[in-house]
């Protein structure tokens, strides 16, 4: 090729118009990475991460937790909450909160998928009007800890759903919030 | 069993604040080494891929690849062709999936820029002798319906060389690919352009 027509062609190319992300793309993206990963907590120090991995296994062992026989697949439970199946929150509207789901698995899951949604006075923090999120995380065998950032948007009730799907199986916790408005409760 | 309880409660508080710490400084570390590198990967990743929503996907899945490589990144002298390497590889095993999938992702009409397999030798340029290019000719309106009908293999070469700047050495680490493998891929992908280009060139013509 001529340089000439080289320098025309490298110079057209540079005018070929492209667009920056989309408002809100990078820290959407950025936030995301770090929830995603988690998930599967595997920035912690291995050492760490063994322990905090194993603590439940240990407790139940050293405690003769009855509940461990109920695991089949996956037992997922909030860890904040007393009641397993639909616990209960109460945010100040503004707050932010991580709320902590443990998820249990009797063996390692590679590819599961984890799908989060977050409705009503909710959100997830990092994530402006997107209020479902999925993606792929590796399950390790034992306890798994997935912190999730939940933002109280509008004062009244609000649901967060998790739900783990591997293998054409399905899991699913959710957990009730109500978000308190201060200068509503007191008047 | 109330002691019990505690127990329990106490061990998950440790754990949660062990694990917000972790978190949370990784996540700040993560997002002061790239947050600067972002807005460059989502245009290289709009120029290969030619359309926001996989741009947008294709950075996602670099940074979910990125974030448990933080010591790594740490270390890095040079992050953005190291991380544009982690990019290009994610892509081309995207589109290496895509190809042996019945289910085919955007249709490229011109499905000719396929992935190269062993190109060194192969990679002659088939096309007719120089087309001589005018500013004139290449609008940018032209321009832009042959890069679209452009592989995105070829499209990759051009945008990292020929409108982002890196140098061939560069390139050849980045694709991790030979030097003379690169040359051709380059010298392959620019014919291309240029044939697209003349083609539009005569559809104008026929529209006029």
């Amino acid at each position: 090729m001529a340089d000439d027509d080289f320098q025309t062609l490298r110079q057209a190319l540079r005018r070929i118009p492209t667009p920056e992300p989309r408002t809100g793309f990078v820290e959407r993206a950025l936030a995301r990475a770090a929830v995603q990963q988690r998930g599967t907590p595997a920035s912690l120090p291995a050492r760490v991460r063994h322990f905090l991995l194993r603590w439940e296994t240990w407790a139940g062992a050293a405690l003769g937790a009855a509940a461990a026989a109920a695991v089949t697949f996956i037992l997922l439970r909030p860890v904040d909450s007393t009641v397993s199946q639909q616990p209960q929150l109460a945010l100040i509207l503004h707050e932010t909160r991580n709320v902590d789901v443990l998820i249990d698995s009797e063996r390692e899951l590679k590819g599961a998928t984890i799908r989060i949604a977050a409705t009503g006075s909710i959100g997830l923090d990092g994530f402006d009007d997107e209020r479902r999120v999925d993606w792929q995380a590796d399950l390790e065998r034992g306890s798994n800890l997935l912190s999730l950032p939940v933002v109280a948007r509008t004062a009244g009730k609000g649901r967060l759903v998790a739900v783990i799907e591997h293998d054409g199986r399905t899991q699913r916790v959710a957990i009730d919030l109500t978000v308190i408005d201060p200068k509503v409760s007191r008047s | 069993m109330r002691s019990c309880w505690f127990l329990m409660k106490r061990m998950a508080w440790v754990k949660r604040t062990v694990s917000r710490t972790a978190d949370t400084s990784d996540a700040v570390e993560f997002e002061r080494l790239l947050r600067e590198h972002v807005p460059a990967l989502y245009r290289s990743a709009y120029r290969w891929t030619g359309a926001v929503d996989r741009a947008e996907d294709l950075v996602q899945q670099l940074l979910v690849r990125l974030y448990p490589r933080l010591a790594e990144l740490r270390e890095l002298d040079q992050l953005r062709p190291w991380v544009l390497r982690v990019m290009y590889r994610i892509f081309v095993d995207q589109l290496r999936r895509e190809r042996a999938s019945p289910v085919q992702f955007g249709a490229d009409p011109v499905a000719s820029d396929a992935l190269p397999a062993g190109e060194d030798d192969a990679w002659v340029d088939p096309g007719p002798g120089p087309l001589e290019l005018t500013n004139q000719e290449v609008t940018q309106e032209r321009l832009l319906r042959a890069w679209e009908r452009l592989g995105e293999e070829h499209r990759m070469v051009l945008s990292m060389h020929d409108i982002e700047d890196y140098t061939l050495p560069e390139l050849a680490r980045i694709m991790d690919i030979p030097l003379g493998t690169l040359k051709s891929r380059l010298h392959r992908a620019r014919a291309r352009l240029r044939e697209l280009l003349a083609a539009e060139r005569l559809v104008a013509a026929d529209r006029v």
